[in-house]
């Protein structure tokens, strides 16, 4: 066979794959766009909706019914807040902890947002707090009010250590830490934002590196052989070995365009946080880099490929989307293992571990951790799994029953 | 013997315990429309598929006139697949480049040929058109220009005039009696008789994966001592045609036992019931 012309012919695959794939813009928005928009929606975006949300829920005004045997003018100034509307009323019963069923209709109903009780016996204070879990106006009323209680109890404890003629921040605090602590670590802001990224970029990458294959492979595949374009593509004169190379490399390309995008995302998210000093760029050397693009392109050789085996087997769309769908369980179990998987004296094994291995290796790297003999294990591991993908997906794409109507 | 294209020994298919064709021998000479003529699940797809390299035979050889093999003789082969097997996405002349890239045939040539033979399908404007909203004869003659712009010497049509109009079908058979007149051979299968019978050289009739008549009208006539090729035909396809191969799938007892238990049974026969209730 002329190398040349098979690469030709691979090349034709492929570029053909990716044009008709270009051409559909909703396929597009959702394996190109969403991951650019991913990071920076999630960094910045949804930490500003958040603060919004929080400033919102201050300004709430909150119905609180406070039940008590005290007199008023025993309340701190707390419970002065211009946006608490507060009931007093005479405390029922001297047990806190009950409440009667038409209370527990005005919570439900949302008439009242949070019914403290409160009573003293000697010198202690008890209370009951009742809320409706459900409701956001209840949630925050019952947040404040722990919030007052708790400024509360901070005085009383402070006012009965002075009565006591002792001093209160030796009593308080016997042991002290001096300076902050986190001006005590040694580790870099670079190696710590190394660290934080660790814990979610392999997560992120390996999820979404096999659910972008998944679409592109089953229309490259299966939906040709329910449209009946690739009974014509099987009778020209190129192997099914190139075919699937082509096929392969389009995927593969878009995978790649996709991920890239995300970190494109991701590191202008970063860049962003940095300039609020929010964040550090993780301090990464070129050979981390280096290794990192390894490790990202030789787990794409394998869930490509399975994907195409996968896909190419089924017998309509709806089957290879109803095997590839929850397939993704595979990656996702394995990536949320191995972040709690304790890198310092890791045994080597788990980098022997498919998919475990690659996602080791990612979360090492971001951390700038170049060890060796982790480096070899993975790396021929994960050749051996990718060369493994890629013959299954050959033996699948030799099959005769790839079209097989008979008439 | 030097005018022999293709000729075809004690072909047999297998699909596992399903034989679908069974020791098929016929040859093709240069410049023939040979009609392959049978009733579904005869076996005429899997014969097409068979000299166009998609499957490989159980037994047998198809040898080419200098000895090739399907596998080393696809260059000279065009298929038109039942399906058609456009891309949608792609324009009518996109589908057509992509499919010459893969023979090997430069773009220049392609084209040169292709819009020779579509200007007399009327094809020229629908060239740079995307093919998704294509008609059914448009579909079949965008896949006839991609099966020919290589320039075969075998052109192997399924069904090519089914869910046709008169006029597009027409047209197409013109195009195929000038493909004759350039020493094209053709193989060309069709439920249609009549249409064998006006444009074909040769007449193969397929039944339960044999063959059960090779030759001209007159001799297959002459043979049965029929007065038509349908008389003809349906002596020679007496016997019961063989279930086909259910779904056209290969399932596994699991998966039998699965699909019949959510399977509903048929209603019970109405003895004397009226048939129009």
């Amino acid at each position: 066979m002329n190398l040349n012309n098979s690469r030709k012919r691979v090349q034709t695959i492929a570029k053909k794959e990716l044009v008709e794939f270009a051409r559909d813009w909703r396929t597009i928005l959702a394996i190109l766009v969403i991951p650019l928009l991913l990071f920076p929606l999630l960094f910045i975006l949804f930490p500003i909706l958040l603060e919004s949300e929080a400033e919102e829920r201050q300004s709430m005004q909150l119905n609180i019914e406070i039940q008590t045997s005290l007199d008023q003018s025993e309340f701190p100034t707390f419970f002065n807040d211009s946006n608490l509307m507060i009931t007093y009323t005479e405390l029922a019963n001297s047990n806190v902890s009950q409440i009667s069923d038409s209370e527990t209709e005005a919570l439900r109903d949302l008439h009242i947002d949070s019914i403290l009780k409160l009573s003293k016996k000697n010198n202690t204070y008890t209370y009951g707090l009742f809320y409706l879990s459900t409701s956001e106006l209840s949630l925050e009323s019952r947040s404040r009010l722990l919030l007052i209680l708790e400024q509360w109890e901070q005085d009383e404890i402070e006012l009965r250590i002075e009565g006591a003629g002792l001093d209160i921040d030796e009593t308080l605090n016997p042991i002290q830490h001096d300076g902050e602590f986190v001006a005590n670590d040694v580790a870099t802001k670079g190696e710590q934002s190394g660290m934080l990224l660790s814990l979610f970029i392999p997560l992120v990458l390996s999820v979404w590196t096999f659910t972008s294959a998944i679409q592109p492979s089953i229309d490259m595949t299966v939906a040709e052989k329910e449209r009946g374009t690739l009974e014509a593509l099987l009778g020209l004169p190129c192997s099914r070995k190139e075919l699937l190379l082509g096929k392969w490399l389009a995927v593969g390309t878009i995978t790649a365009v996709g991920v890239a995008l995300q970190i494109a995302g991701l590191l202008f998210a970063i860049t962003y946080l940095a300039s609020a000093n929010l964040f550090s760029l993780p301090s990464l050397s070129a050979l981390s880099l280096i290794l990192l693009f390894v490790a990202v392109v030789l787990f794409a050789i394998m869930v490509v490929a399975i994907e195409l085996a996968i896909a190419i087997r089924s017998h309509s769309v709806k089957e290879a989307g109803s095997i590839l769908g929850p397939a993704v369980l595979f990656i996702l179990f394995p990536a949320l293992f191995s972040q709690v998987i304790n890198l310092d004296n890791i045994e080597l094994f788990w980098f022997g571990v498919p998919v475990v291995n690659v996602l080791l290796a990612l979360r090492e790297l971001l951390m700038d951790r170049v060890v060796a003999e982790h480096i070899v294990i993975w790396v021929m591991t994960s050749i051996l799994y990718a060369g493994s993908a890629a013959l299954y997906a050959a033996r699948q794409f030799r099959r005769e029953d790839l079209v097989t109507s008979i008439s | 013997m030097e005018d022999i294209l293709l000729r075809a020994r004690n072909i047999s298919k297998n699909f596992g315990e399903l034989q679908v064709l069974n020791s098929i021998n016929f040859e093709i000479k240069k410049g023939e429309i040979i009609g392959l003529v049978g009733s579904n699940g005869a076996g005429k797809t899997t014969l097409l598929r068979l000299l166009s390299g998609v499957y490989t035979a159980s037994a047998g050889e198809i040898m080419f006139d200098n000895g090739e093999t399907i596998e080393k003789a696809r260059q000279r082969i065009g298929v038109v697949p039942e399906s058609t097997g456009l891309y949608s996405r792609l324009t009518a002349w996109e589908n057509i480049r992509y499919h010459s890239r893969l023979y090997g045939v430069s773009d220049n040539f392609a084209w040169r040929r292709t819009s020779q033979l579509a200007e007399p399908l009327g094809m020229t404007n629908a060239l740079s058109r995307h093919t998704k909203g294509f008609s059914r004869g448009m579909r079949q003659k965008t896949a006839l220009l991609r099966a020919l712009a290589h320039s075969p010497h075998l052109l192997l049509l399924d069904e090519p005039t089914s869910g046709l109009d008169i006029t597009s079908a027409r047209t197409l058979r013109k195009l195929i009696l000038k493909l004759k007149d350039e020493g094209g051979a053709v193989i060309y299968s069709t439920h249609q008789l009549a249409e064998a019978e006006q444009i074909c050289t040769r007449i193969l009739i397929i039944h339960n994966g044999e063959i059960r008549a090779n030759g001209t009208v007159s001799e297959i006539l002459e043979s049965t001592k029929k007065k038509s090729l349908e008389e003809a035909y349906v002596h020679l396809t007496m016997d019961d045609a063989r279930p086909r191969f259910e779904n056209e799938e290969k399932m596994t007892r699991l998966s039998t036992w699965w699909r019949q238990l959510f399977t509903g049974k048929l209603p019970p026969k109405q003895i004397g019931g009226d048939e129009s209730e």
